[in-house]
């Protein structure tokens, strides 16, 4: 306890000063408005004369007056300015007690973006500029002798400095001054030079790296330093290179190598490593595409290699170490309690190689992970227990897996329908091993795991599982998780085909599944199920049915209003369109080659001409699908009002399925007829195709049948129909006795007029387009 | 308002002495304690802390409050800052009063109602934002964070120093204000939580040993580097004193870094 050796002229002692003060203070804090006028109050009293409580409270309480962030920088610019000249008595009074320092430079690195947006506005006002400029002075010149505390209220302020005086790329939050920056000082201010202020700001900023390019183990600064480094990257481009540079050339894990690892130092090796891997984690997590991110990367994973390596020669050299006690204990229990080693028998039902190669009973030990040891100390360690190993114990013990085995293969043999123990790698073998039974609460432990596991899937932890496994010797009999590959880049053609592929694979389970109609009918006669009706579902069941009908609506419907995304970009249609299937449009979208629909229709359609007699339904029911999906595309254009064009499937696909089924077409194929009549529109396209049949007199009367059923039975296509049967009559001689007799009836008068036309020379013009 | 009015006291040197003494003694380190959901493990802290007479809030860095359910997949879910510890209580007694009495949800938010009014989210805290409203609610270790700016961070989780070093980092430190961040890895179940409390208390008390220690010294600082070793400060003693703190508590490791509000 020193004398502060001023005297107070106060008749109030100095507590009873302190407790006024601090009623101020509760004032202040409830109502921000009294800010001004209660720091000017306190002036007086807390000024180098005061005794040292006072001091330490008073600048205290002016670092927190300029950085609470209830005040706005116009009222933090007032009480700046009006507080510059104590604070510059504080931080210039020779011998200042530490606290007091410490409260006043964090005053002051608050202060100096107030004071220099506020110069900016009123470069009249030199005297303030004048007070700051001392005040930074002063500080710059006691940051190197200073006791840490004092030193690292030095580092942040010169981090403010800097960041007040570099040009801003604007990124940052904008209060507290930390939007204060080089942008805001116009080119010829009559106090700040631009150029000087930038200069002034990179050297002290190299000033600040020294710490790193040094390697320093001052952890405090070092923390202190890197902790402060953020904004300054993120926000002021100029320094981003300059922090990363000294950053990556630290070496975090230097003191680990250089001094003893005492508990001490594991603190501070771990503070060191783990504060740089969160500032470069941090940078990359919001700048993935920064040109240095490459060099971030490969930092972190060296360094996350040098730690696993470093921790892992600390174990080899001293296995009693604290971090490891409980993982040591654990073994040499193991090694005193060389208890005559039993073998027990192995249970009935299936085992997993590894439990047949357990002889422990010790659930720590099978539980541990072998493979989380480098392969070369897994061999050492192999090789030192031979050598060490009592002969007869081995024999036992190798005789002891022997006999298991051929128990195992004897019950085998017993049984030869029972499942051989397929699961046989280690790795992958459930290791059954209930952690700690001691502290296990029934009650709150599945609780806790969902909580984890979703929070955990909330923040996306950064945590390399490394990091736990020294954690303590519970971790030891956990395997560590699995992390698969990332997948290859997928260009646009490997992804086409990829999705060839998928569509193809949906196709696979049709071979295997029950056929849902029965056969007994043969093909096309075949008999619809009873549940066939207005409220049937689409797909109750896994049998082909079912799954044809999911296949044709993946074909029509997955993808509908994608395919045409690409030709109407930006069109406000087509992004309604797709708002549900955000998701899948871009990679859709961006497919070279046939869109996955169209390679799922075409795999249908050799589907159904495979067999095309049986599966006419199949077709039939696709082209619904098909049609169906074309009313939807066309009312939604007409509601949109875009001007762009749907891709519509329907005709295009019906037309292949007619083409298709009449290369095919024998007399006795009266599918034909039901397969036209079924089909849910019918123009003159698909119908004229019908003329190709009349070619083979075999297949005229079946082409002309099945027009006279839709003549008969689909009044919409009657007239289309009737025109089509009135071209054959023209065109082919031999079909002209059947036509004639259904167009006596259908149309009467059509003949006479046709043999009128013949004998003039002069053919209707309807017929005209199809004359071969 | 303290007077400057003169009149010389009769023993004020010796009573200054004194209160001096007596106002660094009754210096307090000002506490923040954190986990996922400000529920089990930071408010366990929270609560024993206040007890201890120590100034002190708590936050959770998760998403949202999260609760055991009846099942694994069906957590309670709610929202920081917006629901109450007492709401919360009454939803889940209304729910199943079996089931949460059975799991000690209820126990655990009939303690966390008397603390404070509801879980709060470290990404939504304005640091520095006055916290007088708290001490009026009477909330448990108020007194002495009503400027709402704690020198001591202690996470209960790493993930959750994690959160919490990058928020900082985040922010861009605009208060200046050094704060030490330590994490204390505690599982979420009760007991370990409540062994945490003892083991958070037992840091406070070293640390706030040091700072006490550091508050009494009164004198130069800055061209006695000499000296320094001898007479280290607070901020550098942390890390002996958490390694000291480590060595008493083995199973609960701990991470330290000096960071900035």
């Amino acid at each position: 306890m020193a004398a502060d050796g001023t005297s107070s002229s106060s008749a109030l002692s100095v507590a009873e000063q302190l407790e006024q003060l601090n009623a101020a203070r509760k004032l202040v804090l409830e109502n921000s408005t009294y800010y001004a006028q209660i720091v000017k109050g306190v002036l007086p009293i807390i000024g180098p004369q005061a005794p040292v409580e006072l001091r330490r409270w008073g600048a205290e309480f002016l670092a927190e007056s300029l950085a609470t962030p209830v005040l706005s920088m116009g009222e933090k610019e007032g009480i700046a300015v009006t507080v510059l000249e104590t604070l510059r008595h504080l931080i210039e009074a020779p011998s200042e007690d530490a606290i007091v320092l410490k409260a006043s430079i964090a005053a002051a690195a608050s202060a100096y973006p107030v004071v220099v947006r506020w110069i900016i506005n009123n470069a009249w006002n030199k005297e303030s500029w004048e007070n700051m400029s001392a005040i930074k002075s002063r500080i710059l010149r006691i940051w190197d002798g200073a006791l840490a505390p004092v030193k690292i209220c030095c580092i942040k302020f010169a981090q403010r400095v800097v960041l007040a005086q570099t040009v801003s790329n604007g990124m940052e939050h904008k209060h507290n001054g930390l939007d204060v920056s080089l942008n805001m000082i116009p080119e010829n201010h009559s106090c700040l030079d631009r150029r000087q202020l930038e200069a002034e700001a990179i050297g002290l900023l190299d000033r600040t790296l020294g710490i790193l390019q040094d390697n320093s183990s001052d952890v405090l600064l070092v923390d202190a330093t890197i902790n402060c480094l953020s904004i300054l990257a993120r926000t002021r481009p100029g320094t981003t290179n300059r922090i990363l540079n000294a950053v990556l050339n630290f070496n975090p894990l230097r003191l680990a190598t250089s001094s003893p690892m005492t508990p001490k130092t594991k603190v501070l090796v771990r503070s060191l490593e783990k504060t740089t891997r969160m500032f470069l984690a941090h940078l990359l997590r919001r700048e993935p595409n920064h040109p240095m991110a490459g060099r971030i990367q490969q930092y972190l994973e060296k360094l996350m290699r040098q730690r696993a390596e470093l921790y892992d020669e600390a174990n080899r050299k001293r296995p009693a170490d604290q971090v490891l006690s409980a993982a040591a204990d654990a073994k040499r229990q193991r090694m005193d309690g060389a208890a005559p080693l039993t073998i027990p028998p192995l249970g009935p039902g299936p085992h997993t190689l590894a439990k047949i190669f357990t002889l422990t009973d010790n659930l720590g030990l099978q539980g541990f992970d072998v493979t989380q040891l480098p392969a070369e100390l897994a061999a050492k360690i192999a090789v030192r227990t031979l050598e060490g190993m009592d002969q007869r114990v081995l024999d036992f013990a190798v005789n002891g897996v022997r006999d298991r085995l051929a128990t195992l293969s004897a019950a085998a043999t017993a049984a030869p329908s029972a499942e051989p123990p397929a699961v046989l790698n280690a790795a992958t073998a459930p290791l059954g091993v209930d952690e700690d039974d001691d502290d296990y609460e029934p009650d709150l432990t599945p609780a806790e795991d969902t909580e984890q596991i979703l929070n955990k899937l909330d923040n996306a932890p950064p945590e390399e599982p490394v990091g736990h496994a020294l954690d303590g010797g519970a971790t030891l009999a956990a395997l560590g998780p699995f992390k698969l590959p990332p997948p290859p880049a997928l260009d646009p053609d490997t992804a086409a085909q990829l999705s060839q592929a998928a569509a193809s694979r949906v196709f696979a389970p049709l071979a295997s599944l029950k056929d849902g109609a029965s056969s007994s009918g043969g093909g096309a006669a075949a008999v619809r199920r009873p549940k066939a009706g207005i409220n049937r579902l689409a797909a109750a069941s896994f049998d082909r049915d079912s799954w044809l009908t999911v296949i044709t609506r993946l074909a029509t419907r997955s993808t509908a209003g994608l395919d045409d995304e690409e030709d109407e970009d930006g069109d406000d249609g087509g992004e309604a369109r797709i708002k549900a299937e955000e998701g899948t449009t871009t990679s859709l979208g961006r497919l070279r080659g046939p869109s996955l629909g169209d390679a799922i229709r075409e795999m249908l359609y050799n589907y159904i001409l495979e067999d095309w007699r049986r599966r006419i339904d199949v077709a039939v029911a696709w082209l619904c699908e098909e049609w169906y999906c074309d009313q939807v595309a066309k009312r939604r254009r007409r509601s949109s009002a875009s001007a762009g064009d749907v891709t519509l499937h329907y005709e295009k696909w019906a037309l292949r399925v007619v083409d298709g089924l009449l290369s095919y077409v024998t007399a006795q194929d009266k599918v034909l007829t039901r397969f036209l009549a079924e089909i849910p529109e019918l123009n003159r396209a698909m119908l004229s195709r019908l003329k190709g049949l009349c070619a083979d007199p075999t297949t005229v009367q079946l082409a002309l049948t099945s027009l006279l059923y839709l003549v008969m039975m689909r009044p919409p296509v009657r007239e289309a129909a009737l025109d089509v049967v009135g071209e054959i009559w023209t065109e082919f001689e031999d079909a002209r006795p059947l036509a004639a007799k259904y167009l006596a009836k259908w149309r009467p008068g059509f003949i006479e007029s046709q043999a009128r036309a013949l004998e003039s020379g002069a053919l209707p013009a309807n017929a005209m387009a199809v004359a071969t | 308002m303290a007077s400057t009015d003169a009149s010389a006291g009769s023993s004020a040197a010796a009573a200054q002495n004194e209160q001096q003494n007596c106002a660094a003694a009754g210096f307090k380190l000002k506490f923040c304690t954190v986990c996922a959901s400000n529920q089990n493990r930071s408010m366990e802290g929270h609560l024993r802390l206040a007890q201890a007479n120590y100034p002190v809030i708590s936050f959770g860095t998760g998403s949202l409050v999260r609760l055991p359910g009846p099942t694994q997949s069906q957590p309670n879910v709610y929202k920081f800052n917006q629901t109450s510890y007492d709401s919360i209580y009454r939803e889940l007694e209304a729910k199943d009063p079996r089931l949460y009495q059975a799991n000690g949800l209820l126990n655990m938010l009939g303690r966390n109602r008397a603390i404070k009014w509801g879980p709060e989210r470290w990404q939504d805290w304005q640091i520095g934002a006055p916290r007088v409203k708290q001490l009026d609610q009477k909330d448990q270790g108020a007194a002495g964070m009503e400027a709402g700016v704690p020198d001591i961070v202690i996470t209960c989780e790493e993930r959750c120093w994690d959160a919490v070093v990058d928020d900082l980092m985040h922010r861009g430190a605009p208060l200046n204000r050094p704060v030490h961040v330590i994490n204390i890895d505690i599982r979420d179940n009760h007991r370990d939580a409540s062994i945490g409390g003892s083991a958070i208390v037992d840091l406070a008390d070293s640390l706030n040993k040091v700072a006490v220690e550091e508050r009494e010294r009164v004198g130069p600082a800055v061209f006695d580097a000499g000296g320094a070793a001898s007479r280290a400060t607070f901020d550098e003693r942390v890390p002996e004193v958490l390694s000291e703190w480590q060595e008493r508590w083995p199973d609960l490791p701990a991470t330290w870094t000096l960071a900035w509000f």
